[in-house]
């Protein structure tokens, strides 16, 4: 034999390398995104800003999810590389050559395109991963200098792992090779095709558990909130109820793809009665029958759009909500307390910086909230409802309310925010109880917002009650009530907020101020907005950077392998497509029917992966921020946009399979 | 009436420095309701010949106009539509699609254009019974024999009415019986309903059913046979004879 093993390996690595470019680009692209990623682990510009602490394991945790993906990816990859590849294989051992002779050959192979792949991906991770610092620091708002250093853990991380994942994947080939006989090799892709017959009724009960399922899985989750109010709740029946809407879920969407799907496209072929249309050929009647084989990678594609998605909402929500939650917290750009902080107004004059003064009288008074409280939840909760609440007076309150109109007996609630409706529900057009010296006084609630404008001293988080003014100084004067002087400062130029935060680090002051009963101090400081801000982005940036790295390598790996995924079944429907050409349908004519099937490939997916992280993020978004609907919505889009991508590149593909058919 | 006419029809494969001439100038014609067959040694041309004259392969030079459409002046998408309306196509392997039912397969030329689904349901069951497949409408390919599948692909390709029917070694793959079988019909329909079929072919025995035999030999044509009022045996009897001179020596096909 002249040729050697080697020289065979590069003269079919030659032949085969439009088969090869998708599964290298797979590996570049995993390597890439893992070595990239572990590089930030060991980034000095990151653990200097991050610390050790917790951040150190968040990122650790992160990299072995990454690390899932990337191994989920690169079988797939694989697998479907052989799929492509089985006629080659098979023709190999027709002309004699032994299994182990091809397993080697094939072998050889995946080494050199691994190494070739490592290689590249490496150098490309070391490129993008400082990309990727300069984003998370911009996040963090840091100006901090990014250096490009290359990391020698980093680099034998990756590469550990990923020869790690080449045995794991010569492995699956080899045995691959050896368990199919040489018919089933020459001829797999013609057996993909399942032939559906009749449909038995234990497949139509099933379709129909599915939908039930998944609505089951649905309705526990919107319960899930009020479990956190319920007495006999312990955190292991939240755990169950939480395993089982997973588990309702992904049993249900299986089941959806499995056998409502194609329960449903069979009633739409039966209503045909045998005259389908090209376009009803192409869609219908391909995705029936590859609905069997096609059902798991469809599920694990919703589940995983469902995952990405939810993580990357929550994530968003607290990111977008940093700005509210700061401005809940601290309703003026700086708000100081009596006694404090007067030197920086001081310094704001001397520096030229503008700024309204806005001066406050922050009373605390017990009141019982107890005719507010919304009917079914009075009934349904046993709950306290004698509350220290925080009153202000109309005019200290008039620039942020200019339309509010109080008659004498009447009060506003503000800051009723959606973590407070969650302990204690509230309504208006109903009384409030203040308790006072001299007995109760009922005030009448014209209305209960979520707006937050007052600075919150009194009580954390919880309602302020703007009354009219003559109310006010009776409450000021009865001496049940606790006063706190607050003075808001409002620049009056966004502009100088950079100077003003200068400013206001170098005259950081904190004093104790004693509790009216004298036994004890608290301590209150100047606050600023900004800073508060920055802080939440602090705590949280990390957290929203790993969500969208994560999110982003689960979104293009999904991606991917619905774009692979349909590369395959085009080349497998070639032969019909040559058949409609030549029966003189044209490419246009196909395109409409390929189209279609592309809309449920990649469409019914992403529709109930959608549906899935809606319900996900509705059920745990009140622990991450203060906005739904706006980051809900923003983050939907853009992983429709970029989903899109996938799906309009796998139609190009298509066509042009379909103009080569002929 | 003449339904198909060829001029100095040329096909020449390949890249400048290696070409190979194919068809050097064939002139053909064709009347309509001849059965003609298309013979020849592996390599005359014979199967280029008809994809040429059915439109699925260009021609390199030379003209061929069927029912008066010339089909080098046509663009894609009205040669697409041409050839749905005009042509049927009946091949070696059937060319069915496996996701469809044995009926689904034979509306699918119908189902563009406005044909009302009670016509469409006429026309299939009319073609069907004709072709003796009205069993098995609702069974899929994998579970029809060879002989059924082939009268499937017949029917698809009849049941428009086309102006001519191009078949490529639509016996190829079957038994003999089944091939019979599928000639007499194809024979019948040809005779009864005056539908024009141009067949290539290797077999003398799926020759000897057509009315005319072209012999083509290195891109050009040889000889033609007429039937005439002769019966099948001496038909059959003559293409042999003229296989014989062809190959030069004893014919062994």
């Amino acid at each position: 034999m002249a040729m050697t093993l080697n020289q065979l390996v590069l003269r079919s690595m030659r032949k085969n390398a439009k088969n090869y470019y998708l599964y290298v680009f797979a590996l570049i692209f995993s390597v890439t995104l893992y070595y990239s990623f572990v590089t930030l682990q060991y980034n000095p510009a990151i653990t200097k800003e991050i610390g050790n602490g917790i951040s150190a394991s968040i990122l650790k945790a992160a990299s072995y999810l990454l690390l899932f993906i990337v191994t989920f990816f690169v079988l797939y990859a694989n697998k479907l590389f052989m799929n492509r590849r089985s006629k080659e294989i098979g023709l190999y051992q027709l002309v004699g050559m032994p299994k182990g002779l091809v397993t080697r050959l094939i072998a050889v192979e995946n080494i050199i395109l691994w190494l070739g792949a490592i290689i590249l991906g490496v150098f490309m991770g070391f490129v993008t991963s400082r990309i990727f610092v300069m984003i998370l620091l911009k996040i963090l708002e840091k100006d901090a200098f990014v250096e490009l250093s290359f990391s020698l853990e980093a680099l034998l991380r990756t590469v550990v792992v990923f020869l790690l994942l080449l045995i794991v994947v010569i492995l699956q080939t080899a045995m691959r090779i050896r368990r199919v006989s040489l018919l089933t090799l020459i001829t797999t892709t013609v057996v993909a095709d399942e032939k559906i017959k009749k449909f038995n009724v234990f497949q139509m009960f099933l379709g129909f558990i599915g939908l039930v399922f998944i609505g089951c899985g649905y309705y526990l989750s919107t319960t899930l909130l009020d479990l956190l109010n319920d007495p006999n709740m312990t955190p292991n029946k939240m755990l169950v109820q939480m395993l089982l809407i997973l588990a309702l879920t992904i049993v249900g969407t299986y089941f959806v793809f499995r056998f409502s799907v194609a329960l449903i496209l069979n009633i739409v072929r039966k209503s045909k009665k045998g005259l389908m249309s090209v376009t009803d050929v192409l869609s219908l009647s391909t995705i029936m029958h590859r609905m069997k084989s096609s059902a798991m990678s469809l599920t694990t594609i919703t589940i995983l759009s469902a995952t990405t998605l939810g993580i990357l909402t929550l994530a968003y929500i607290s990111y977008y909500s940093a700005d509210t939650m700061a401005q809940d917290s601290v309703s003026y750009d700086y708000v100081m307390y009596e006694d404090t902080g007067f030197d920086l107004i001081d310094e704001f004059d001397e520096e030229a910086i503008q700024f309204t003064r806005h001066d406050l009288d922050l009373l605390a008074v017990q009141a019982d909230v107890r005719p507010l409280l919304l009917k079914e939840f009075a009934l349904k909760k046993d709950i306290s409802t004698l509350l220290t609440v925080q009153v202000v007076s109309h005019k200290d309150i008039k620039n942020k309310l200019p339309k509010l109109q109080l008659k004498e007996n009447e009060g506003y609630i503000v800051g009723y925010d959606s973590l407070s409706a969650e302990n204690i529900r509230l309504e208006s057009q109903k009384p409030i109880q203040f308790i006072t010296s001299t007995g109760t006084d009922e005030i009448f609630i014209t209305e209960v917002t979520d707006e937050s404008l007052v600075p919150n001293y009194h009580n954390y988080n919880f309602i302020t009650v703007i009354v009219s003014d003559s109310y006010f100084q009776k409450l000021l004067h009865d001496p049940l009530n606790e006063n706190q002087k607050v003075v808001g400062i409002e620049l009056k130029e966004k502009g100088q907020l950079k100077k003003a935060e200068e400013v206001f680090e170098a005259n950081k002051v904190s004093v104790e101020i004693p509790y009216p009963s004298g036994l004890a101090t608290k301590t209150v400081s100047v606050e600023s907005q900004e800073t508060y801000r920055l802080d939440i982005l602090n705590s949280l940036g990390l957290t929203i950077f790993i969500a969208g790295f994560l999110g982003l390598a689960f979104l293009i790996a999904t991606g991917s392998i619905l774009y692979f995924k349909q590369m395959s079944e085009a080349d497998e429907e070639k032969g019909a497509y040559t058949i409609l050409r030549k029966m003189g349908f044209t490419t246009n004519e196909i395109m409409k029917g390929i189209r279609r099937k592309q809309l449920f490939n990649f469409g019914f997916p992403l529709l109930i992966g959608l549906a899935h992280s809606y319900f996900a993020v509705k059920a745990a978004w009140i622990f991450f921020g203060t906005e739904l609907f706006a980051p809900l919505l923003i983050t939907m889009c853009v992983y429709v946009i970029l989903y899109s991508i996938f799906a309009i590149l796998s139609a190009g593909y298509y066509r042009k399979v379909v103009e080569d058919a002929f | 009436m003449v339904i198909l006419r060829g001029r100095k029809i040329k096909k020449v494969f390949g890249k400048k420095t290696t070409t190979q001439e194919v068809l050097k100038d064939i002139d053909i014609e064709v009347r309509k309701g001849e059965f003609v067959g298309i013979m020849g040694p592996s390599g005359s041309g014979k199967t280029t010949l008809l994809n040429v004259l059915a439109s699925i392969d260009k021609v390199s030079s030379g003209t061929i106009e069927i029912n008066n459409f010339n089909l080098q002046k046509m663009k894609e998408q009205k040669l697409s539509q041409f050839r749905r309306e005009q042509l049927g196509f009946i091949f070696q392997d059937y060319n069915l699609l496996d996701t469809l039912t044995v009926k689904e397969n034979i509306y699918l030329p119908l189902s563009v254009g406005k044909i009302p689904k009670t016509v469409a349901e006429k026309k299939i069951k009319d073609i069907t019974v004709l072709l003796g497949i009205e069993d098995i409408l609702n069974k899929y390919p994998n579970e029809i024999s060879g002989g059924q599948k082939q009268r499937t692909s017949a029917a698809r390709a009849l049941v428009r009415n086309p102006s001519i029917v191009f078949a490529d070694e639509p016996t190829g793959a079957l038994d003999s019986k089944s091939a019979t079988a599928l000639l007499s019909n194809l024979e019948k329909i040809n005779k009864d309903k005056k539908v024009t079929i141009m067949m290539v072919t290797h077999d003398s025995v799926a020759a000897s059913f057509c009315s005319r035999v072209l012999f083509l030999k290195d891109g050009q044509i040889y000889s033609e046979l007429y039937k005439g009022e002769k019966d099948r045996k001496q038909f059959y009897r003559e293409i042999m004879n003229t296989q014989g001179v062809l190959s030069g020596d004893g014919y062994d096909a």
